[in-house]
């Protein structure tokens, strides 16, 4: 009789939120034409990201909240029975923000501190998203290692945001923007 | 003991518990504050937050559990300890839920009062104003800029550098460079002499330049300062263009910077009002729980501690109504409860104490009833004792062998009910019975029954009970079997009549027989044959009668004199056997012997056990005709744990008449012509003899039947 009756009330829940999920769009960041070179003796990595910023995240920025992104990039040599060894360890972070008396969006290079402003958006997340012959290693450090594995992810700090946000960007599916790792197999 | 070694760690890790809470919500609670260094962890603080509350929300869960599975099972203290915590509860939750409530509706409302429309208005209207000052500026520094071209338009290429740093100078710019296309530069001129290569315009601004033919704007530079960048075409059959960098007044700079950030900090707020009424709220809530949930937990650990001992008390007291009485209860406290404990513990030593005094004292009484019981039950004197309705309340073993009625029949019966079933023993009871219901004090009566053994003498005494009051609460009778000692004192009597016989009698009958035959011999010839003859006739009967009395003294004197027994064991049936191979051939009597299978042998003397086979046999044989039967049985039967022979004898002659039953085994009883009548009397003198008993078969309804038991031969009886 139980059973029933919760195989019932199961189902009806079910059919509520199924458009739910149909609804729920994916606004995670994607990484992709991923490539090595060699530039000036060292490794050099480039790739392509995209970012599709959800409308609550847009509003945010609209608003003046910045958001940060971090582009971690791990160079690892496989292994079979201890877990992938680290060669190098890359943290790229970038702040987009809103500039109101200009009406520009900024972008800001944290490693450098080089700023760039953009009068829109898409230009501004442009830069974020081409990743550019990032040098990695120097080229006479990698001379035996033929297999290595590029690790890489786009993360939006969540907890960078301000205060009262940050429990709401863990709750919210429109505040999942980072990527997932993304494991790419470099043979030289 | 091991209640008051918790009690420390229990107390201590309650204040644990309260420090962590109080340092969680602190923690979270600074987080939330702008500047603070825990703004960081304040997602992990949160989660730390939700996580202990989760834990004490389990705590409570399981106590309240424990709790409802104590109800089911109706547990001591189960209904004080929910009666407690329901109280406890309702009190802590209705100020904490009124606070809440108000709490967060000023909260919201004072959210709400930050943002109102002329705040609105008047931060756009600051930012468009902002806007606005720079927005001129622009333009005349554009103006400038035009002016500049016009004037480097007509300069001669060979001048240019010296006119550029001549209108820097003028203008009050930062930085002048002359273009001759994107990229390439024909000169430059900045208020830096280190500034080696001057600002560049991007692709762009070139674009939009291209587009527009000047561009003007603010350019962020870096350190956060602005610059106005202006970039122009000089127009001319080989067009050139003048880009010019004028710094923005460091005043204008820092007011448009702070209405700027002014204006996005409102907007921010604006935009996160939502978030941060959530987020406060979310907060107030898991203060407001995690307190309420620990309070509870806290309050169950101390409910239970104050119940524990009126839990014990409960306990101990369901111990006590079992009538466990050694149950000691600890002393957890020196309050009130420990006082009550403290009592209850004494309480239950005293009734202890008593118990075991009580417990000695019927033990005693038990041991004296049983001593008494024991006494009782070995007595030869039958003892039945009887009620107010005369009905036997206790009988003891004696009273079972003299009347032949089970111990456990007798009990609650009246006597008179007894006479109904009991035909044989009626006569007795009835006049037992009439005896205690009339007597008013003691009183003593003889009284005969015939039992399945004979005929036995009772000698009865009996007394009414009377309570303090006087009032009849029973009786008691006690009766001896005295058959044997009557018989004994008869056996006596006739022992002393049977030597005085001999003595007084048997004497003079020799001189008389003397005499007799001395007449006989000394006048035999002196007189004539008449005389003669008629004095042979007299002496001779003279004689023959004294020969008759004599033998008759002796058989007395032999009947009183005891047997001479020198015992061996001896079969029974061989014994039998021999007897009757002596009557078989003589008479024409029909003789039936059964004999059970095995040895039935006994102990006792050949000649006297023959002599009462002898007179037994006689005794049918002159009952019945010559065409009669005698029918001899022979088989063991076990009496109070004796085994005995039996030896069941019956003729089909005329059998005995009831009036002789009662002394059929008495001397000189009989019912033939001629015999002593010692007959019977010297067979039942052997067998007393020999440990045996005779008595008539009564419920054998043709012919005479005697049974006789002896005791069955055993080597240790030896």
């Amino acid at each position: 009789m139980f059973n029933r009756v919760a195989y019932k009330y199961g189902f009806c829940l079910a059919l509520v939120l199924l458009p739910l999920l149909v609804v729920a769009e994916d606004f995670r960041a994607s990484i992709h034409g991923i490539s090595m070179s060699v530039k000036n003796h060292f490794y050099a990595l480039s790739a392509d990201i995209d970012y599709p910023l959800s409308a609550k995240a847009n509003e945010a920025l609209q608003n003046g909240v910045p958001l940060y992104w971090d582009i971690d990039i791990h160079l690892q040599r496989p292994r079979h029975i201890l877990w992938d060894k680290s060669l190098v360890a890359k943290k790229l972070r970038y702040r987009l923000q809103y500039h109101a008396l200009l009406n520009m969006y900024r972008v800001i290079d944290e490693n450098s501190g080089e700023i760039h402003n953009f009068s829109t958006l898409p230009a501004a997340l442009e830069l974020m998203s081409s990743l550019r012959d990032v040098p990695l290693l120097e080229e006479a450090a990698l001379v035996q290692e033929k297999q290595l594995l590029i690790a890489l992810r786009v993360e939006l700090d969540r907890n960078a945001l301000p205060l009262p946000l940050r429990p709401i960007a863990y709750l919210n599916r429109q505040w999942y923007l980072s990527s997932e790792w993304i494991l790419w197999p470099w043979t030289k | 003991m091991a209640l008051d070694k918790m009690k420390p760690s229990v107390n201590l890790s309650v204040l644990a518990l309260f420090g962590l809470v109080m340092l969680l919500l602190q923690l979270m609670s600074s987080a939330t504050q702008e500047s603070s260094e825990l703004g960081e962890m304040y997602s992990w603080l949160l989660v730390v937050n939700v996580l202990g509350s989760v834990i004490l929300l389990w705590l409570v869960g399981a106590n309240i559990y424990t709790l409802t599975r104590q109800l089911k099972k109706r547990e001591a203290g189960s209904r004080l300890t929910t009666r407690m915590v329901s109280l406890f509860v309702v009190l802590a939750l209705s100020p904490a839920a009124i606070v809440f409530y108000f709490s967060m509706q000023f909260l919201h409302q004072g959210i709400d009062s930050w943002f109102n429309v002329e705040i609105d208005r008047a931060m756009e209207d600051a930012l468009e104003l902002s806007q606005a000052s720079l927005d001129q500026r622009m333009r005349w520094h554009l103006r400038q800029t035009q002016q500049m071209a016009a004037t480097l338009a007509i300069t001669d290429s060979q001048m240019l550098t010296q006119e550029v740093e001549n209108l820097r100078d003028l203008a009050g710019a930062s930085e002048i460079t002359l273009f001759s296309r994107p990229g390439k530069i024909i000169t430059s001129s900045s208020v830096n002499p280190g500034d080696i290569l001057p600002s560049l315009p991007n692709e762009d601004i070139w674009l939009r330049l291209r587009q527009n033919a000047d561009y003007i704007a603010l350019d962020p530079v870096a350190n956060n300062e602005l610059v106005i960048r202006a970039l122009v075409t000089i127009k001319s059959a080989d067009p050139k263009y003048l880009q010019v960098l004028y710094p923005v007044p460091v005043r204008i700079a820092d007011l448009a910077d702070s209405v700027e950030f002014a204006f996005l900090r409102y907007k921010e707020m604006g935009f996160l009002r939502h978030s941060l009424k959530l987020s406060f709220s979310l907060a107030l809530s898991l203060v407001l729980l995690m307190s309420l949930l620990a309070a509870i937990w806290v309050a169950f650990i101390s409910i239970r501690s104050i119940i524990a001992p009126v839990k014990a008390l409960v306990k101990g007291t369901q111990a006590v109504a079992s009538g466990q009485y050694d149950q000691k209860l600890p002393v957890i406290a020196q309050d009130d409860l420990g006082f009550l404990v403290e009592s209850f513990n004494e309480m239950t030593q005293r009734i202890a104490s008593a118990r075991d005094e009580t417990r000695i004292a019927s033990f005693e009484v038990e041991n004296q009833r049983a001593y008494l019981e024991t006494i009782l039950a070995n007595l030869t004197a039958g003892v039945i004792s009887f009620d107010a309705n005369y009905q036997v309340r206790t009988a003891n073993q004696a009273a079972y062998r003299i009347f032949h009625i089970p111990v456990n029949v007798l009990i609650g019966r009246t006597l008179l009910s007894l006479a109904e079933s009991e035909s044989e023993l009626a006569e007795p009871l009835k006049s037992i019975h009439r005896l205690l219901e009339q007597a008013d004090d003691i009183w003593e009566q003889r009284m005969a029954f015939l039992s399945h053994n004979g005929r036995q003498e009772l000698l009865c005494r009996g007394t009414p009970l009377f309570s303090q009051d006087g009032a009849r609460v029973g009786a008691v009778a006690v009766f001896d079997d005295v058959t044997d000692l009557i018989q004994a004192q008869k056996n006596a009597a006739w022992g002393e009549v049977a030597r005085r016989l001999a003595h007084e009698i048997k004497n003079p009958l020799t001189p008389i027989q003397l005499s007799a035959e001395r007449l006989q011999h000394k006048l035999a010839g002196k007189l004539d044959i008449m005389d003669a003859s008629m004095l042979q006739r007299s002496t001779a009967t003279i004689v023959q009668q004294v020969e008759a009395m004599k033998e008759m003294v002796d058989d007395f004197s032999e009947y009183a004199k005891p047997s001479k027994k020198q015992t061996v064991a001896i079969n029974l049936a061989t014994l039998i056997q021999e007897v009757l191979a002596l009557y078989v051939l003589k008479s024409g009597v029909k003789f039936k012997a059964r004999y059970e299978s095995g040895a039935l042998i006994i102990n006792g003397d050949p000649v006297s056990i023959r002599q009462v086979l002898h007179n037994l046999i006689k005794n049918a044989l002159e009952a019945i005709d010559s065409n009669g039967e005698i029918e001899i049985g022979l088989h063991r039967v076990q009496k109070n744990s004796t085994d005995f022979i039996q030896l069941a004898f019956y003729d089909d002659g005329p059998g005995i008449k009831d009036e002789h039953l009662e002394k059929i085994f008495e001397p000189y009883v009989t019912t033939k012509a001629k015999g002593t009548g010692l007959g019977l009397a010297i067979v039942k003198k052997i067998l007393e003899e020999h440990g045996g008993t005779i008595w008539v078969d009564t419920s054998r309804k043709t012919g005479a039947g005697f049974i006789i038991q002896l005791p069955a031969y055993s080597p240790s009886t030896v």
